[in-house]
């Protein structure tokens, strides 16, 4: 325990300093006075006595110094002093500081920005009891649902209760609908109007789960998970709650109106609990049990082929993940065969040979924008942090040719007896003085770019309910990041500076006072500028061009002029029934009736709005083994066709002809057309969905439509075939809208419209088919966006660099320059000598760059489309960009040289 | 007898507590208990004695106390603690095995 004992002498050294000086300078005086009469009385007179003891104790300041060391108060007693003295020097050179300063503010802010986005994507734990104890089943990458066969990432309800009573490993399991009911509409206490909302469903066990207290009222228990529909309860989210209700302590009781069922609230969850899923937030919880009323069309409770849900386990404390794998896929296997059968069909006996159900960590949530933006996220970060070192190079060239000015100062106080270290060390504090106030102003800028870095990814119309405000570790990131940087631009020009030949840097004068190396170094640092520049550069040419030409990519359909709405029947009480259809013909007719309004149509998807993909079989052939027989089906009202643009090319589309009682038919695309009726026209050949042969004449097809991009740009020719609402009664939500004109009159007019089919029915604007397109590539246009501004920015720097260099040098050359132009030298041939001076920096770099940024461009291939790593374009426009930047940069000075009037120039010094 | 012997690097520390061991000092009787005890063989650089007390300070192995000198002059004493203690104890039996080999060493050659 020496330590307590420490701490107590320490802080009294510190902030005692006076009287423990003050005891310090009596203790020495005894001892020197003792010492003194020691000599007298051996008969030493007293002047002579005293010297003697002087000399015999040392000089009384440097015990003092010394005893000072032994405290170690010396550190933070000079650490303060280089503050203050640093402060001092920076407001000296408010220039200098001002560029550095803001330099780094950029270069920080903007490595904070992408960090506090990376934080929130993929690094941040959830607000839960011990997050590191849950996890998923399964990888968590698909959602929807799924009727597959020994399906391992989307399981039915049945199975999440016969897992959760029969496993031995999880202390608790839960579940969740692996999809957001968002854009729900219901009323709130009754009340006329609808409000749009966004629902979840869990179930019983999920807050308990998960350990999550609320913060008002209570939150669902396992009772909550039987009987279905016997639980018309809900638990809101706290922003909701602050948003909606106005934090009324008196929530509890009341109620929200989804359909024809009244939900009573009971419960609020804590504030920072925003649900499982990083990027959504449900503003209500309500229990699976009651799927079938939130939500007819999801309706799967008891149908155990029904697979739509995640399951997230809590491990009991002992059990490792290996172990819980092992049990939970044994249960599976049991589970999947109880509900298969005592036979297997060869198909199920394959799928359950390679089912391997595998525990993913849920401590950081569930997110599918993890999936998408890790990688782009992560070379945004390669490329801020590359910006950053070129903006550290800058600072530390500015910094070394300070130093020249200040090597009398430095000359002086070693010459004083300042040592080396103690000045290197209170010159790298005026570097960390110039790096925190640039992470500090940094972390400010962050705070506005990680905000508008959401907005750029988010996919609606709303920004994504991200949390990047900076927690502690963005907080700690940036302070390692400001330590670096401080370090990384600061170590060298302060070993450089203090290595100074005194007798000459005494010297008044100039000409013949040079910091050994300083030209070699600040070169190489140029060097280093130009080559990372052309890294960045030659990486925004390649996302650029990938850009541009996911942007060119056909997607088959026309996607100008179309907007889309979303209809919500559910939620105003429509059953799937004639009503329905009605409503969607309706809405069509009056819609399509509108002036500007060229064509409407009700769709169940259009462009990435989601799939419904299952095999087909085909009347009189058999599978084909090399393809896996899934098909992108749709369901679409008669108008779609003309709305989307998209031309049919054989037979018909689908008209009045096409009833609830009228042979059942549909429209293929040109793919599908192709796998499974080779040869001669299609129209009239008939095939089933499912891979039962028995079904395999259900539906005939009428037409043929060219084939279209349907989830992603990037997607391959997909086989699709599309149905008509009338003979697939459900719920769809999507209503096209084909115009011309002005698009705000266009959404008023169909609002009117459709109120006018019906007055309750919730119609709500989305986006264009244009911007939909657009936020599919989403992650693709960041990257292209922020790699190009950051390059141009990597650019802009190096030619700050090269300038102050070139400037630097040709200043102090003048001289020079002043004897050769006196001798001779042409004004074209000096500014030739500058020029060519940069050229070969410039030459070097682009040699060093290269190399690196192709090997940096395999990198990154996964994102690049239809080029690759080494396009040729994209390197020889980088190149040729930054040749043209740093050859106008170091023009400037050039041209200042040639003009340099000798007659000036040799009298100068 | 020539100049008296400088002090090994280190020993000084040891010189110390093994002065302060006997009865709480200060600053300049520890320098002239140590010259007595080692019968003038050992000569302690007093520049270096204070230093030297600060840093046993700062370890913990002793503290201070201000008090009245012989002469009625208010002077600083310093007494081992409990843990200067046991570390003196460890240090003396360090320091005899050392020397002892040494001892060996130069004996047998």
């Amino acid at each position: 325990m020496r330590w307590l004992h420490k701490v107590p002498l320490r802080l009294r050294s510190l902030f005692r300093k006076s009287s423990v000086e003050q005891e310090l300078s009596d203790e020495l005086r005894l001892h020197l006075e003792r010492l003194v009469e020691e000599n007298m009385a051996r008969g030493v007179a007293p002047e002579e006595a005293r010297y003697a003891a002087l000399r015999e104790l040392g000089g009384p300041d440097q015990i003092k110094e010394e005893c000072r060391d032994m405290r170690r108060v010396n550190y933070i007693d000079n650490f303060l002093q280089d503050v203050r003295y640093g402060l001092r020097q920076l407001r000296r050179s408010p220039g200098i500081t001002t560029v550095a300063v803001f330099s780094l503010a950029l270069g920080i802010g903007a490595n904070t920005a992408i960090f506090s986005l990376m934080n929130a994507v993929m690094l941040r734990d959830l607000p839960v009891h011990d997050p590191g104890r849950l996890v998923l089943l399964g990888k968590g990458r698909a959602g929807g649902s799924d009727d597959g066969f020994a399906v391992t990432d989307l399981y039915s309800y049945s199975f999440y209760r016969e897992l959760r009573q029969k496993n031995q490993v999880f202390s608790d399991v839960s579940s969740l609908l692996s999809l957001l009911l968002g854009g729900m509409h219901g009323a709130v206490d009754g009340g006329p109007a609808l409000e749009k909302m966004d629902v979840q469903l869990v179930s019983g066990t999920y807050f308990p789960t998960l350990g999550v207290k609320p913060t008002l009222g209570r939150a669902f228990t396992e009772a909550e998970d039987e009987p279905a529909g016997g639980h018309p309860v809900a638990v809101i989210s706290y922003s909701w709650w602050k948003r909606r209700f106005g934090r009324d302590p008196s929530i509890t009781g009341r109620t929200v109106t989804l359909g024809s069922t009244v939900y009573t609230i009971i419960g609020v969850a804590p504030p920072e609990f925003f649900g499982t899923t990083v990027g959504q937030s449900p503003d209500l919880w309500i229990p699976l049990s009651m799927q079938k009323q939130v939500s007819p069309g999801w309706n799967g409770l008891d149908n155990k082929w029904f697979q739509s849900l995640y399951i997230v386990a809590r491990l009991k404390p002992a059990v490792t993940v290996d172990e819980a794998q092992a049990n939970v896929n044994l249960l599976a296997r049991q589970i999947w065969h109880e509900y298969a059968g005592p036979v297997l069909t060869r198909q199920q006996q394959q799928n359950l040979d390679h089912a391997h159900i595998q525990l993913t960590p849920a401590s950081r949530g569930l997110s599918r924008l993890r999936f998408e933006f890790s990688l782009p996220l992560q070379i945004l970060m390669a490329v801020v942090g590359l910006v950053l070192l070129i903006a550290c190079a800058n600072i530390a060239n500015l910094l070394l040719a300070r130093a020249t000015t200040r090597q009398r100062e430095i000359a002086v106080r070693m010459a004083i007896g300042a040592g080396r270290a103690r000045l290197v060390r209170q010159m790298l504090t005026e570097s960390l003085l110039m790096s925190l106030g640039g992470g500090a102003l940094g972390v400010l800028f962050a705070s506005w770019a990680s905000h508008a870095l959401v907005a750029t990814v988010s996919t609606g119309p709303e920004p994504l309910p991200l949390n990047v405000a900076p927690d502690g570790r963005v907080l700690a990131f940036t302070s390692l990041v400001s330590l670096a940087t401080a370090i990384t631009f600061g170590t060298v020009p302060a070993l450089r500076t203090t290595r100074v030949q005194l007798t000459s840097a005494l010297k008044e004068g100039r000409g013949a006072v040079a910091i050994a190396g300083r030209g070699a170094l600040a070169r190489a640092l140029i060097v280093l500028q130009v080559a990372l520049s052309l890294v960045l550069l030659i990486g925004a040419g390649l996302f650029l061009r990938s850009l541009v030409k996911l942007a060119h990519v056909d997607t088959g359909f026309n996607k100008e002029n179309v907007l889309m709405f979303g209809i919500d029947p559910v939620d105003v009480g429509y059953k799937e029934d004639a009503r329905l259809v009605n409503l969607y013909q309706q809405l069509e007719q009056r819609v399509s009736a509108e002036p500007g309004v060229r064509a409407a149509s009700i769709s169940f998807f259009t462009f990435n709005q989601g799939a419904w993909d299952d095999p087909v079989v085909v009347q009189g052939s058999i599978r084909m083994p090399e393809t896996n027989n899934d098909v992108l089906h749709n369901v679409i009202g008669p108008g779609y066709f003309a709305t989307m643009d998209i031309p049919l090319l054989v037979g018909r589309v689908f008209g009045p002809q096409d009833t609830d009682s009228s042979p059942k038919v549909a429209v293929i695309n040109e793919t599908m057309a192709r796998q499974y009726f080779p040869g001669g026209s299609p129209v009239g050949s008939r095939f089933g969905v499912g891979d039962d042969p028995k079904h395999s004449s259900d539906i005939e097809v009428v037409g043929v439509v060219k084939d279209a991009k349907y989830q992603g740009l990037r997607e391959r020719r997909w086989p699709a075939a599309y149905y008509p609402y009338t003979q697939r009664v459900g719920y769809y939500y999507g209503l096209e809208v084909r115009y011309a004109g002005d698009p705000r009159t266009i959404i008023a007019e169909v609002r009117q419209a459709a109120s006018e089919v019906d007055r309750t029915l919730p119609v709500t604007y989305q986006n264009t088919l244009a911007e939909q397109v657009d936020q599919s590539i989403a992650s693709q246009t960041l990257i292209a966006r922020l790699s190009a501004f950051f390059g141009l920015l990597a650019v802009f720097l190096a030619c700050i660099g090269i300038y102050g260099l070139m400037a630097y040098a040709v200043t102090r050359r003048t001289n020079e320059i002043g004897v050769r132009m006196a001798l001779g030298a042409g004004r074209s041939k000096v500014l030739w000598m500058v020029l060519r001076e940069s050229l070969i920096l410039l030459a070097l770099g682009l040699a060093v760059g290269l190399p690196a940024a192709l090997a940096a461009g395999r990198l990154v291939s996964k994102m690049l489309f239809g080029l690759s790593p080494a396009d040729p374009l994209s390197l020889a426009a980088a190149a040729l960009l930054l040749l043209a930047f740093a050859v106008a940069a170091s023009y400037l000075p050039a041209l200042r040289a040639s003009r340099v009037d000798p007659m000036v120039a040799l009298r100068y010094e | 007898m020539g100049k008296p012997t400088d002090l090994v690097q280190g020993t000084l520390d040891l010189l110390i507590l093994k002065t302060l061991a006997l009865e709480p000092m200060h600053g300049w009787g520890i320098a002239q208990r140590i010259r007595q005890m080692s019968n003038e063989v050992l000569q302690v650089n007093q520049g270096a004695l204070y230093p030297a007390l600060h840093r046993l300070e700062q370890s913990g192995w002793i503290k201070a106390k201000w008090g009245e000198s012989d002469n009625n002059r208010r002077a600083k004493y310093y007494s081992l603690t409990a843990a200067g203690r046991k570390y003196l104890e460890r240090e003396q039996a360090n320091w005899q095995r050392l020397s002892a080999a040494i001892g060996l060493v130069l004996e047998t050659s």
